[in-house]
């Protein structure tokens, strides 16, 4: 029996029909691989722990231990690595922590011994593989349904419902009436702007005729002055009749005498001398 | 402590969940150039006051940008995200008219908020319980018409297991 090279080339390695089969164990069908499962490797299994480096092998991460069990069905050098003979194919001593630390070798006790994986009854196993599968099948087909469920409807909103003709029909017919209202907002606005318009030409105009009658009363007052003073002037007593009106006053003696009683009856009685 | 402000009902949930302008989704921007004197701006000014926190409010992811005495006459502006602009004169409104305008040509309609009301509804069941982030109910002790919380009122004998136990044990 051949060793493999690399235990991830093992297992990803398609099973090799081994010399006999083993006594004991009939003779078990090929694993096909029916999926490829994404599922996360289960931390305990250190054999597939160790092929960190290498990709995953595509199948055998869902029933690894099964699966593996199964491969180990089929002879191959899997009597198991020799007594001191160090790793054998797909298997790896693995160091256990607790008290020693992981560069910690295992003790000397533990050199010959093969851990082998719990025996498997091939017929219960290809039944529960078979269910897997189905179980598998109906389950991706689920999601796989959801997925395209899910998918559809985020389209369907992106595009904007059943009616998105009809609203956008609508959303026209709104923004045209918000046109009209502006429309009717500028017509508001322009009478407006007119009317104040006009209001202050009003304004100036009425500014100024108040000024123009302002000054035209005064011009009225100030004329009437000027005749009172002409007219004044005449009676004035200029050099030239001072002679003339001083004989005048002297010629015409003026009695500014009166007497007045409680009641205010006024008497002019006395006589100039 | 007495709130804060001039008008500190505007920070009141209860204020602010009153607004009934929701925004259709395609309204990404609004932009309001108003004066801050001015009679034709008063509208514009109470409506900036008083109405674009409910707004912002309703409508988290609309960004709401205010320009002051940039323009003679006040005036709105929504940009949508298909490009279009959307212009709205406001000059000699009351914020209430301004309001209706925007709600009756860029809000959602009564029949597509119930329909979305109807959609969220769908989503979770009412008879569920569980966790009060997600559910109605926490226990079923909450339901009515079934055993009250055994905390606040006590089971009767016969449903306890110790009492069950004892007749068992004695019989």
């Amino acid at each position: 029996p051949a060793p493999s090279p690399a235990p991830s080339s093992a297992l990803a390695a398609p099973l090799r029909p081994g010399p006999a089969p083993r006594p004991g164990f009939p003779q078990c069908p090929r694993p096909r691989p029916h999926y490829i499962s994404h599922n996360a490797q289960h931390p305990s299994h250190a054999a597939i722990g160790r092929c960190r480096g290498a990709s995953l092998p595509p199948r055998g991460a869902g029933g690894c231990a099964m699966l593996r069990a199964l491969r180990r069905c089929c002879p191959r050098a899997a009597a198991g690595p020799g007594p001191g003979f160090g790793p054998g194919p797909g298997l790896w001593l693995v160091p256990s922590r607790g008290r020693k630390s992981r560069e910690d070798p295992p003790a000397k006790s533990k050199a010959s011994r093969l851990k082998l994986p719990p025996p498997v009854d091939p017929l219960e196993l290809f039944v529960v593989t078979e269910r897997y599968r189905q179980h598998r099948l109906v389950l991706s087909a689920l999601r796989s349904e959801f997925r395209a469920e899910v998918k559809r409807k985020k389209q369907e909103a992106l595009a904007g419902g059943e009616d998105a003709a009809e609203h956008v029909e609508e959303h026209r017919l709104l923004m045209a009436w918000n046109d009209a209202e502006n429309a009717r907002q500028r017509a508001r606005r322009e009478e407006r702007l007119r009317k104040e318009e006009e209001e202050r030409k009003r304004q100036k105009l009425e500014a100024e005729e108040s000024k123009a009658r302002l000054m035209e009363a005064f011009v009225k007052e100030k004329e009437k002055e000027v005749l009172q003073l002409q007219e004044e002037a005449k009676t004035f007593i200029t050099p030239e009749n001072l002679d003339a009106r001083i004989e005048e006053c002297l010629d015409n003696p003026r009695n500014y005498n009166f007497a007045i009683d409680k009641e205010g009856r006024i008497v002019k009685r006395t006589v100039l001398p | 402590m007495p709130m804060k402000g001039r008008f500190p009902i505007r920070r009141t949930l209860q204020y602010l969940s009153q607004g009934d302008i929701i925004f259709k989704s395609s309204v990404k921007v609004m932009t309001v150039n108003y004066n801050t004197a001015g009679e034709l701006s008063e509208g514009a000014r109470k409506f900036v006051f008083f109405n674009i926190p409910q707004i912002q409010y309703k409508n988290p992811w609309v960004q709401i940008m205010l320009f002051r005495n940039m323009t003679p006459s006040p005036f709105l502006r929504f940009y949508l995200d298909s490009g279009e602009q959307v212009l709205v004169d406001v000059e000699d409104k009351t914020n209430k008219e301004i309001t209706e305008h925007i709600k009756k040509i860029l809000g959602k309609s009564k029949e597509t908020l119930e329909k979305e009301e109807k959609e969220r509804k769908k989503l979770s069941h009412p008879g569920t319980f569980g966790p009060k982030k997600y559910h109605l109910r926490e226990c079923m002790c909450e339901i009515e018409g079934q055993v009250p919380c055994p905390a606040i009122v006590p089971l009767p004998k016969e449903m306890r297991g110790k009492y069950k136990t004892a007749m068992k044990n004695e019989a």
